[in-house]
């Protein structure tokens, strides 16, 4: 709706950071939408963070560089912040609040959209369903993703937690269905967001991709919106266009840390480390907008990445994560190979509802436990050869060594380029366990075993 | 003296044919295992072999992708500048249309209902004054209402949201 006379407030009491005070306001409220002309003729954006009385605080995504308090016009739009939601979204890369960088004129949409969302009736959810394969195999193989699930990446500093969020980006796909991804790049470093650019490109030219870059010298207020406004994108382009959509959020403890910024400027009451009391609720309401919904075509899949801070899982960010996350994916440093998945940390937990017969492979659920089963068993053996010596362990204990070194080395191990089919992970998968005396497999039907198992494995 | 060597002769023979049957063997235990070496030393080159080539692809691969990949981002900026270009010129042309109004026998009326406008939005202790580029601007202690004929042109480009992609639309 469009406003042909708007008010504008030209008292600008204080700058400060990237703060602008300004006096005199009416009806003004939190987290409205204000927009600030310079004397330039220049426009920039911001937030409500406080009112005071007539004081409203507003926080300028691009900085108060260059703002003298004469001669600036600040014009409250008396709602928060709506974007244009629709097809025009693909394909373009833009800033965290929406602003193209691709050189491209401002995104257009048939609809606008609150980006803090509508909340969805309980009662018309759909239980998530069908698989999201992303053809990297120890996700596909043990922590399928599915349609409408929200699953994280947990990570620690140093590990390549980006360049598989980026391939998983790039590769994954809905079985042919109308698949879309919108990718949020929080509080990345330059180097890190074009690397991301460059693994999304051909992605991005299909039009199949919507990437949004937050970069670590952005304002911080911008760093909160970021992740409201890649699901408010996909929100649209799943419930209104039927598109499965998959919103990968990398990286949520750069959010935390803005959220935990914003709040000691706020002044409110710090709770555990500092972050705000609220931040589980905040989490959840980002977390919580994935879905299906009854009668409507189209998924929401949310894909947090995270990094512990020192590889604390007990930090807050990826406790509190971990509370509201149907499973998770654990990178660790002691498998030596990329995708450096943990597989015995690794859950998925609404995989049964992705997984199986007409959805991937009969035998799906039952491989991918005999094989955590069996990458238990050879954890087991080994810290027992770490006492006895390898030479000491029984010949199955060996056997079962065997396979988790055939897992890591045929199954596992990956390029960061490259995509595998479903056909070719549960070739690879089958290999490993015919590691294992078939007597071994006990979790497996017969007619599966029939079907799968190689004698000469 | 011949007695006895000849008494020695079977133990002898029994040695000798034992030494060549022991020699004999390592002959063959020497050649198998040349011949193991020399497969698994053979395998070991077709494995590396294989490896050379599979990264050699993969990084063939990555160099044509990467490539392909700058070449699509050069056309797709190229496209978006295009549309970017279209949609200023349009606000131009907007400006210039707007503009053209103040010549219209109509004008004065228009000027005092945006008067009027201004000072609905932001209170009958405006000061109102004519904009030099057309249109009003009004004015207060610490607020202000812009109706010049130029930022309503501004307005108006961008009230048409979706509408502008037609500019672009095959």
């Amino acid at each position: 709706m469009t406003v042909w006379a708007p008010l504008e407030y030209t008292d600008v009491a204080e700058l400060r950071g990237p703060l602008v005070m300004v006096r005199g306001t009416k009806g003004v409220g939190w987290d409205e939408y204000a927009s600030i002309e310079l004397e330039t003729g220049q426009r920039r954006h911001g937030l409500v963070l406080e009112v005071d009385h007539d004081l409203a605080v507003v926080q300028v995504f691009e900085g108060t560089a260059g703002i003298r308090a004469e001669g600036t016009r600040v014009t409250f739009a008396g709602r928060p912040m709506r974007i244009p939601v629709g097809p025009g979204w693909l394909g373009r890369v833009c800033d965290g609040a929406g602003r193209p960088l691709d050189g491209g004129p401002p995104v257009t949409g048939t609809a606008d959209a609150s980006v803090n969302g509508f909340p969805l009736n309980p009662t018309l959810r759909e239980p998530p369903s069908e698989p999201v394969l992303t053809g990297i195999s120890a996700i596909d193989l043990l922590t399928t993703l599915v349609r409408g699930q929200k699953i994280a990446v947990f990570s620690t500093g140093g590990l390549p937690h980006l360049a598989l969020a980026a391939q998983i980006a790039a590769q994954a796909g809905a079985g042919g269905r109308p698949f879309t991804v919108v990718f949020a790049a929080i509080g990345l470093t330059h180097p890190d967001a074009a690397a991301v650019r460059d693994r999304l490109e051909e992605r991005s030219a299909a039009g199949e991709l919507t990437l949004l870059l937050n970069l670590a010298d952005d304002p911080v207020i911008e760093r909160i919106l970021t992740p409201r406004l890649a699901l408010t994108i996909a929100e649209h382009l799943a419930f209104t266009m039927g598109r499965h959509v998959l919103v990968v959020l990398a990286d949520m403890t750069s959010y935390c840390e803005a959220l935990r910024e914003v709040s000691a400027a706020r002044g409110e009451i710090p709770a555990r480390r500092a972050y705000p009391g609220y931040l589980y609720s905040d989490l959840a309401s980002l977390y919580e907008r994935c879905g299906r919904v009854r009668g409507l075509p189209g998924s929401v899949t949310v894909l947090p990445v995270l990094t512990m801070p020192a590889g604390d899982i007990t930090h807050p960010v990826p406790d509190l994560t971990g509370y509201i996350t149907e499973g998770q994916i654990l990178l660790t440093g002691d498998v030596s190979a990329y995708p450096h998945i943990d597989p015995l940390s690794s859950l998925s937990r609404m995989m049964r509802e992705g997984a199986g017969p007409g959805r991937t492979r009969p035998e799906h659920v039952d491989l991918a436990a005999q094989i955590t089963a069996a990458l238990s068993r050879a954890r087991q053996a080994r810290e027992l050869a770490e006492l006895v010596g390898e030479g000491a362990l029984s010949a199955a204990d060996r056997r079962y060594l065997a396979l988790a070194e055939a897992f890591e080395r045929r199954l596992l191990a990956q390029r960061e380029d490259e995509s595998r089919s479903l056909d070719e992970t549960f070739d690879r998968a089958w290999n490993v366990v015919s590691v294992l005396p078939r007597r071994e497999l006990t979790m497996l039907s017969p007619e599966a075993l029939d079907a799968g198992y190689r004698e000469d494995g | 003296m011949i007695a006895l060597r000849d008494a020695l002769e079977p133990v002898a023979e029994a040695l000798l044919r034992q030494a060549r049957q022991d020699a004999d063997a390592v002959t063959h235990a020497a050649r198998r295992g040349a011949a193991q070496t020399i497969e698994d030393a053979r395998r070991q080159a077709r494995e590396i072999i294989d490896a050379a080539r599979e990264q050699g692809e993969a990084e063939g691969k990555a160099y044509s992708a990467a490539t392909r990949a700058r070449s699509a981002r050069q056309a797709r900026r190229t496209e978006l500048a295009a549309r970017r270009d279209a949609l200023e010129e349009l606000r131009r042309r907007a400006g210039e249309a707007v503009r053209a109004l103040r010549d219209e026998p109509g004008y004065p009326r228009l000027v005092e209902r945006l008067a009027e406008l201004a000072r609905e939005a932001g209170g009958d202790d405006l000061v109102v004054r004519e904009h030099p580029g057309g249109g009003v601007v009004a004015e207060g202690p610490g607020r202000r209402v812009d109706c010049s004929l130029e930022a309503l042109a501004g307005r108006a480009v961008d009230a048409l949201g979706a509408e502008v992609e037609r500019l672009w639309a095959p």
